[in-house]
């Protein structure tokens, strides 16, 4: 425990440890409204969440009669409620070399590490299987979930570095194909390629029965491309540069980017898969708090 | 065609700079990285000039030699079939599994689905082998593999649509199970349904190996409408209560209201779909409405109340047809009020007043009740009896213990009550053969203010309604005095006294049983007759009694009917008598007739079609009016015809290890792979000759630009 405390420090400055810290705190109880919701299990069973009435079959338990119910109507119903049950959490990390960009301080990179850590320890802390794939063009780590992972997580956390250039089908499609059983599957990404090929590529995971989160994470340059002067803008995944006035033509790009997160919202909204946009100027426990605390609400209503 | 190390072709991101430094007029040498251009190069760029690239062969030569050098540290390789999870060569099984689900029957998916098997049997060569798993919610493989196309062809058109819905976990694990034990090298899974999202539950642990190939044929549509009667309320009443208690149940009219809910699932922005609901009776249509529905709503409708006539009646709501016919009609047959006919033998009268007026209540069953002076007990008094009360009897007798055993013995119930009047010595020699234990004296609870049920049997039909929290209290009731046995009973006890002393016992004698309460029925022995729970009780015990079963208006496909329950409520004047005597012939909806011969035991019937079944036994006329029926309706969980993707179905079952493609190709030598591996060379060659090929060419390109020079 120890020793995962000291990775967990390894990529932490102090001064974001000092909001870690404090998230800790206040992500515990988001948490527990988060998983209550989450991890419903696909079976019915025994708890305090009643879901409906079904007509008495006989071989069902009679005790699980509604005797109300029979007064009214003269027919036995039997109440059946959800079960609960454990899941596992596996954090699919874009390690692309896209994500190695920041402008102020923290790279795109560095801010998913944060997120993917944090999420690892609320998992391990509600005993839940923690799991972790770093991918560009490929798997690049693989680390299966389990109970006792969470140390090998955030080591490979630790020592993840971009140097290729990103892809999703591939990497994706063969998670799906390699995974039994349902979980909650996180994706951690900046997202670069059209919402189509994207949906694309995690519906693989969607139709697995997994519960899918994107977390798209941007730095504010890419948001506002607050620049100035003209020059010649370089991918850092193709190398390829191009020429580019700011000054005329800062709108339109704007203008693309929002369209972008537009059609990702929706893209992903309609498959029944959360879609989160983290500027990595946003302190992160006040970006999880946020998110959590609004999956909290929409799970009650579901 | 791949590389060993393609880290290499970042290499080849050093011929694009030149390349972009010559074609782009660069307003501005600062360079600024970006994570990517994908937005920046939609926005159109309008001030580029472009400039000539001069000695184009030149460039040429050094792109290429560079590009062939990065090649070569790339390491191409050509994949090995194995190692690229190629399927293998050779002859075929193939396993056609085919949906014949009543939501094939919409338009005509069954029939495209046939013409596809019929097409690729057609394309089956003669070493190849085929079979069927036909399935609904239930699976069977209907022939061994086989490569003889006519036996093939006859069973496809063979298959017909069934009553049933649809689960492709069976279908699957059998499909699976042939080509697991196949020992042809390749295997192919055609599944061919509509792919309805109620069929597929997502965790049937069901994985196709690698080397199977899982073809998805979907012959549903990819919207699709359908009207269906989902539900059907019918309340009874009867039409006089004056008249049901002073005549016979089966002589008074009853009053129907049946009342139906309608769903309509279409596509948003359909219109709204009208149609016409009927209500027939015995084959005549009585009531007929008008329904207007939007898609994906539902409405009930009511009937008006109409009387029924005597008898056993069919009925039907049945609406317009649309696509999917099968599930607009919903049947049920409405059997006349059944009635339980006991006969109470007191030497009390005053103590049966709490008895008669609970049983006196109640019409689904009605009791018809009959007292007797225990002293007048005759076998005829017996005849068509279902249960008999001894309630507080000072003396049995051996002769009438002797009729009661033999009552009993054929199926009737005995409830016997104790009280002040009886005693051990009443039932002693042939009535202790009744009793589960010989009686012992009596024990008086009211010195510590009474006692209390404390044990109740919540398993046994008698106690089961009031299993759950506030479903009957019988803890508020006081009991005095009651009688305890002499011996312990090891196994039929219901219910307990606190003190562990036993309140009401069962044993069973031949095909019927006996019932012992220890205690009073009336208010003598025990406030039980002024609880609210003393009429439910004294019902479930009368119902145990009598081996009382309510008969169903209607049952489901799949279900298994317990046909000697229709033919016993049919006689309702008859007592049961144990065995059947003749045999049962039952006509399908479709007509098929099938024969339960006596010998076959209980007679069962597993429900497969939509419709009526109708019942005789042996003997009746067939030219006679049908006496009993039962109707069998479909599950309508398969009327919602939303969707499945096809790819989700076959992403659950085709499972890919990621292991197994980092895994050597199996055979291969070393040999092998070094000529697989070794096309590097030839590029570095190629390289070496271009190169040298640019080196000639530049210099002298360069010597003429000298001597040009030199000259000007």
């Amino acid at each position: 425990m120890a020793e995962t405390q000291e990775r967990l420090g390894q990529f932490v400055d102090p001064h974001v440890l000092g909001r870690i810290s404090n998230l800790k705190l206040l992500a515990r109880s988001v948490v527990q409204g988060f998983i209550s919701g989450l991890h419903r299990s696909t079976y019915l069973g025994r708890s305090v969440d009643f879901v409906e009435h079904r007509a008495y079959m006989p071989g069902d338990d009679i005790r699980q009669i509604d005797w109300r119910l029979f007064a009214r109507t003269d027919r036995f119903y039997v109440k059946q409620f959800e079960a609960d049950t454990n899941t596992s959490l596996t954090v699919l990390l874009d390690i692309s070399r896209s994500m190695n960009f920041g402008s102020q301080g923290i790279t795109k990179l560095d801010y998913a590490r944060y997120l993917a850590a944090s999420l690892a320890v609320f998992s391990q802390k509600q005993r839940d299987r923690i799991g972790l794939v770093t991918f560009d063009e490929d798997i690049v780590d693989f680390v299966p979930p389990s109970a006792k992972h969470l140390e090998i997580v955030l080591h490979t956390i630790d020592r993840v570095k971009s140097t290729k250039a990103g892809d999703y089908r591939k990497p994706l499609q063969k998670i799906a194909g390699a995974t039994q059983r349902r979980s909650i599957v996180v994706l951690i990404s900046d997202l670069y390629d059209e919402p189509e090929a994207i949906l694309d590529a995690v519906k693989g995971l969607r139709y697995k029965g997994n519960d899918l989160i994107v977390f798209h994470v941007l730095d504010p340059a890419e948001l506002s491309f607050p620049y100035d002067e003209a020059a010649n803008y370089r991918d850092l995944e193709s190398g390829e540069a191009q020429p580019f006035v700011p000054e005329y033509l800062r709108d339109e790009y704007r203008k693309l980017v929002q369209e972008h997160i537009s059609r990702l919202t929706h893209t992903l909204g309609d498959n029944k898969i959360d879609y989160v946009l983290m500027d990595t100027s946003t302190p992160l426990e006040y970006a999880l708090f946020h998110f959590l605390s609004s999956r909290e609400r929409m799970t009650r209503t579901r | 065609m791949s590389f060993l190390t393609p880290v290499f072709f970042l290499g080849a991101l050093a011929l694009a700079i030149p390349v972009i430094i010559h074609l782009t007029n660069r307003e501005k040498k600062d360079v600024v990285d970006f994570p990517s251009l994908m937005f920046l190069q939609r926005i159109p760029y309008r001030s580029v000039r472009r400039q000539r690239l001069r000695h184009l062969l030149l460039f040429a030569l050094r792109c290429l030699a560079l590009l062939l050098l990065i090649l070569a540290f790339a390491r191409p390789f050509i994949e090995s079939p194995t190692a690229a999870n190629a399927l293998p060569l050779g002859p075929r099984e193939v396993v056609f599994v085919l949906d014949h689900s009543y939501s094939m029957g919409y338009e005509d998916r069954l029939e495209r689905a046939k013409d596809e098997i019929r097409g690729q049997i057609v394309m089956l060569l003669p070493d190849e082998r085929a079979s069927f798993v036909v399935f609904s919610d239930r699976a069977e493989i209907s022939n061994q593999p086989t490569s003889d196309k006519a036996q093939l062809n006859a069973i496809v058109n063979g298959v017909t649509l069934s009553a049933r819905t649809t689960r492709y976990g069976p279908a699957l694990k059998l499909a699976k199970k042939i080509v697991d034990e196949s020992s042809l090298t390749r295997k192919e899974v055609f599944l061919l349904t509509d792919f309805q999202r109620l069929g597929w539950e997502g965790d049937e642990d069901v994985w196709f190996p690698a080397d199977t190939k899982f073809t998805p044929v979907d012959v549903g549509s990819p919207t699709s409408s359908n009207l269906a009667v989902t539900g059907v309320i019918l309340e009874r009443d009867k039409i006089n209560r004056t008249e049901k208690i002073n005549n016979t149940s089966s002589s008074v009219r009853e009053r129907l209201i049946a009342t139906a809910r309608v769903t309509y699932k279409a596509p948003e922005g359909d219109p709204p779909l009208e149609t016409n609901i009927k209500l027939l009776l015995n084959g005549r249509s009585l009531q007929s409405k008008k329904l207007q529905l939007a898609p994906n709503s539902s409405t009930t409708v009511s009937f008006d109340p109409l009387t029924l006539p005597g008898g056993v009646s069919r009925g039907t709501i049945q609406l317009d047809a649309d696509k999917l016919e099968i599930d607009n009609a919903y049947h049920f047959v409405l059997w006349p009020g059944q009635s339980l006919n006991v006969l109470l033998l007191d030497g009390n009268r005053r103590r049966s007043l709490y008895l008669d007026r609970a049983l006196a209540i109640g019409d689904r069953p009605s009791f018809r009740l009959e007292s007797k002076r225990m002293s007048q007990l005759s076998a005829a008094d017996l005849a068509g009896r279902h249960v008999v009360f001894l309630n507080d009897v000072a003396s049995v007798g051996a002769a009438r213990a002797r009729l009661l055993e033999r009552f009993v013995r054929d199926g009737g119930g005995l409830i016997v009550a104790f009280g002040e009047a009886s005693g051990r010595n009443d039932f002693t020699g042939d009535a202790a053969r009744l009793l589960p234990a010989p009686l012992g004296g009596s024990t008086d609870r009211s010195r510590d203010w009474g006692g209390t049920l404390s044990y109740l049997d919540y398993g046994s039909p008698v106690f089961d309604i009031f299993g759950a929290p506030h479903s009957g209290d019988f803890s508020a009731a006081k009991f005095f005095r009651y009688r305890t046995f002499e011996q312990p009973i090891g196994s039929g006890i219901l219910a307990r006294y606190d003190d562990g002393a036993v309140a009401l016992a069962e044993k069973t004698l031949g095909d019927g049983r006996v019932l012992v309460w220890t205690s009073t029925l009336d208010t003598f022995w025990n406030d039980l007759a002024l609880q609210p729970v003393f009429l439910p009780f004294l019902h479930q015990l009368t119902k145990y009694a009598a081996s009382y079963a309510e008969v169903n208006a209607w049952h489901a496909v799949g279900e298994v009917a317990d046909l000697e329950q229709f033919l016993a409520v049919a006689g309702e004047d008859t007592a049961p008598d144990g065995e059947r005597k003749v045999d049962i012939v039952v006509s399908s909806p479709s007509g098929t007739r099938t024969i339960i011969p006596p010998s076959e035991g209980r007679a069962l019937l597993s429900l497969s079609e939509q419709g009526f079944y109708e019942l005789r036994q042996a003997g009746s006329g067939s030219g006679t009016a049908v006496a009993m029926a039962l109707a069998s309706n479909l599950d309508l969980t398969e009327s919602d015809l939303a969707r499945l993707d096809p790819e989700e179905l076959v992403a659950s079952v085709t499972f890919r290890d990621l292991s197994a493609a980092a895994a050597p190709a199996a055979g291969e030598t070393v040999a092998d792979r070094e000529r697989r591996q070794g096309y590097w060379r030839y590029l570095l060659v190629a390289a070496f000759i271009f190169l040298a090929t640019e080196t000639i060419l530049s210099n002298r390109l360069s010597r003429a630009r000298t001597v040009v020079s030199g000259v000007g």
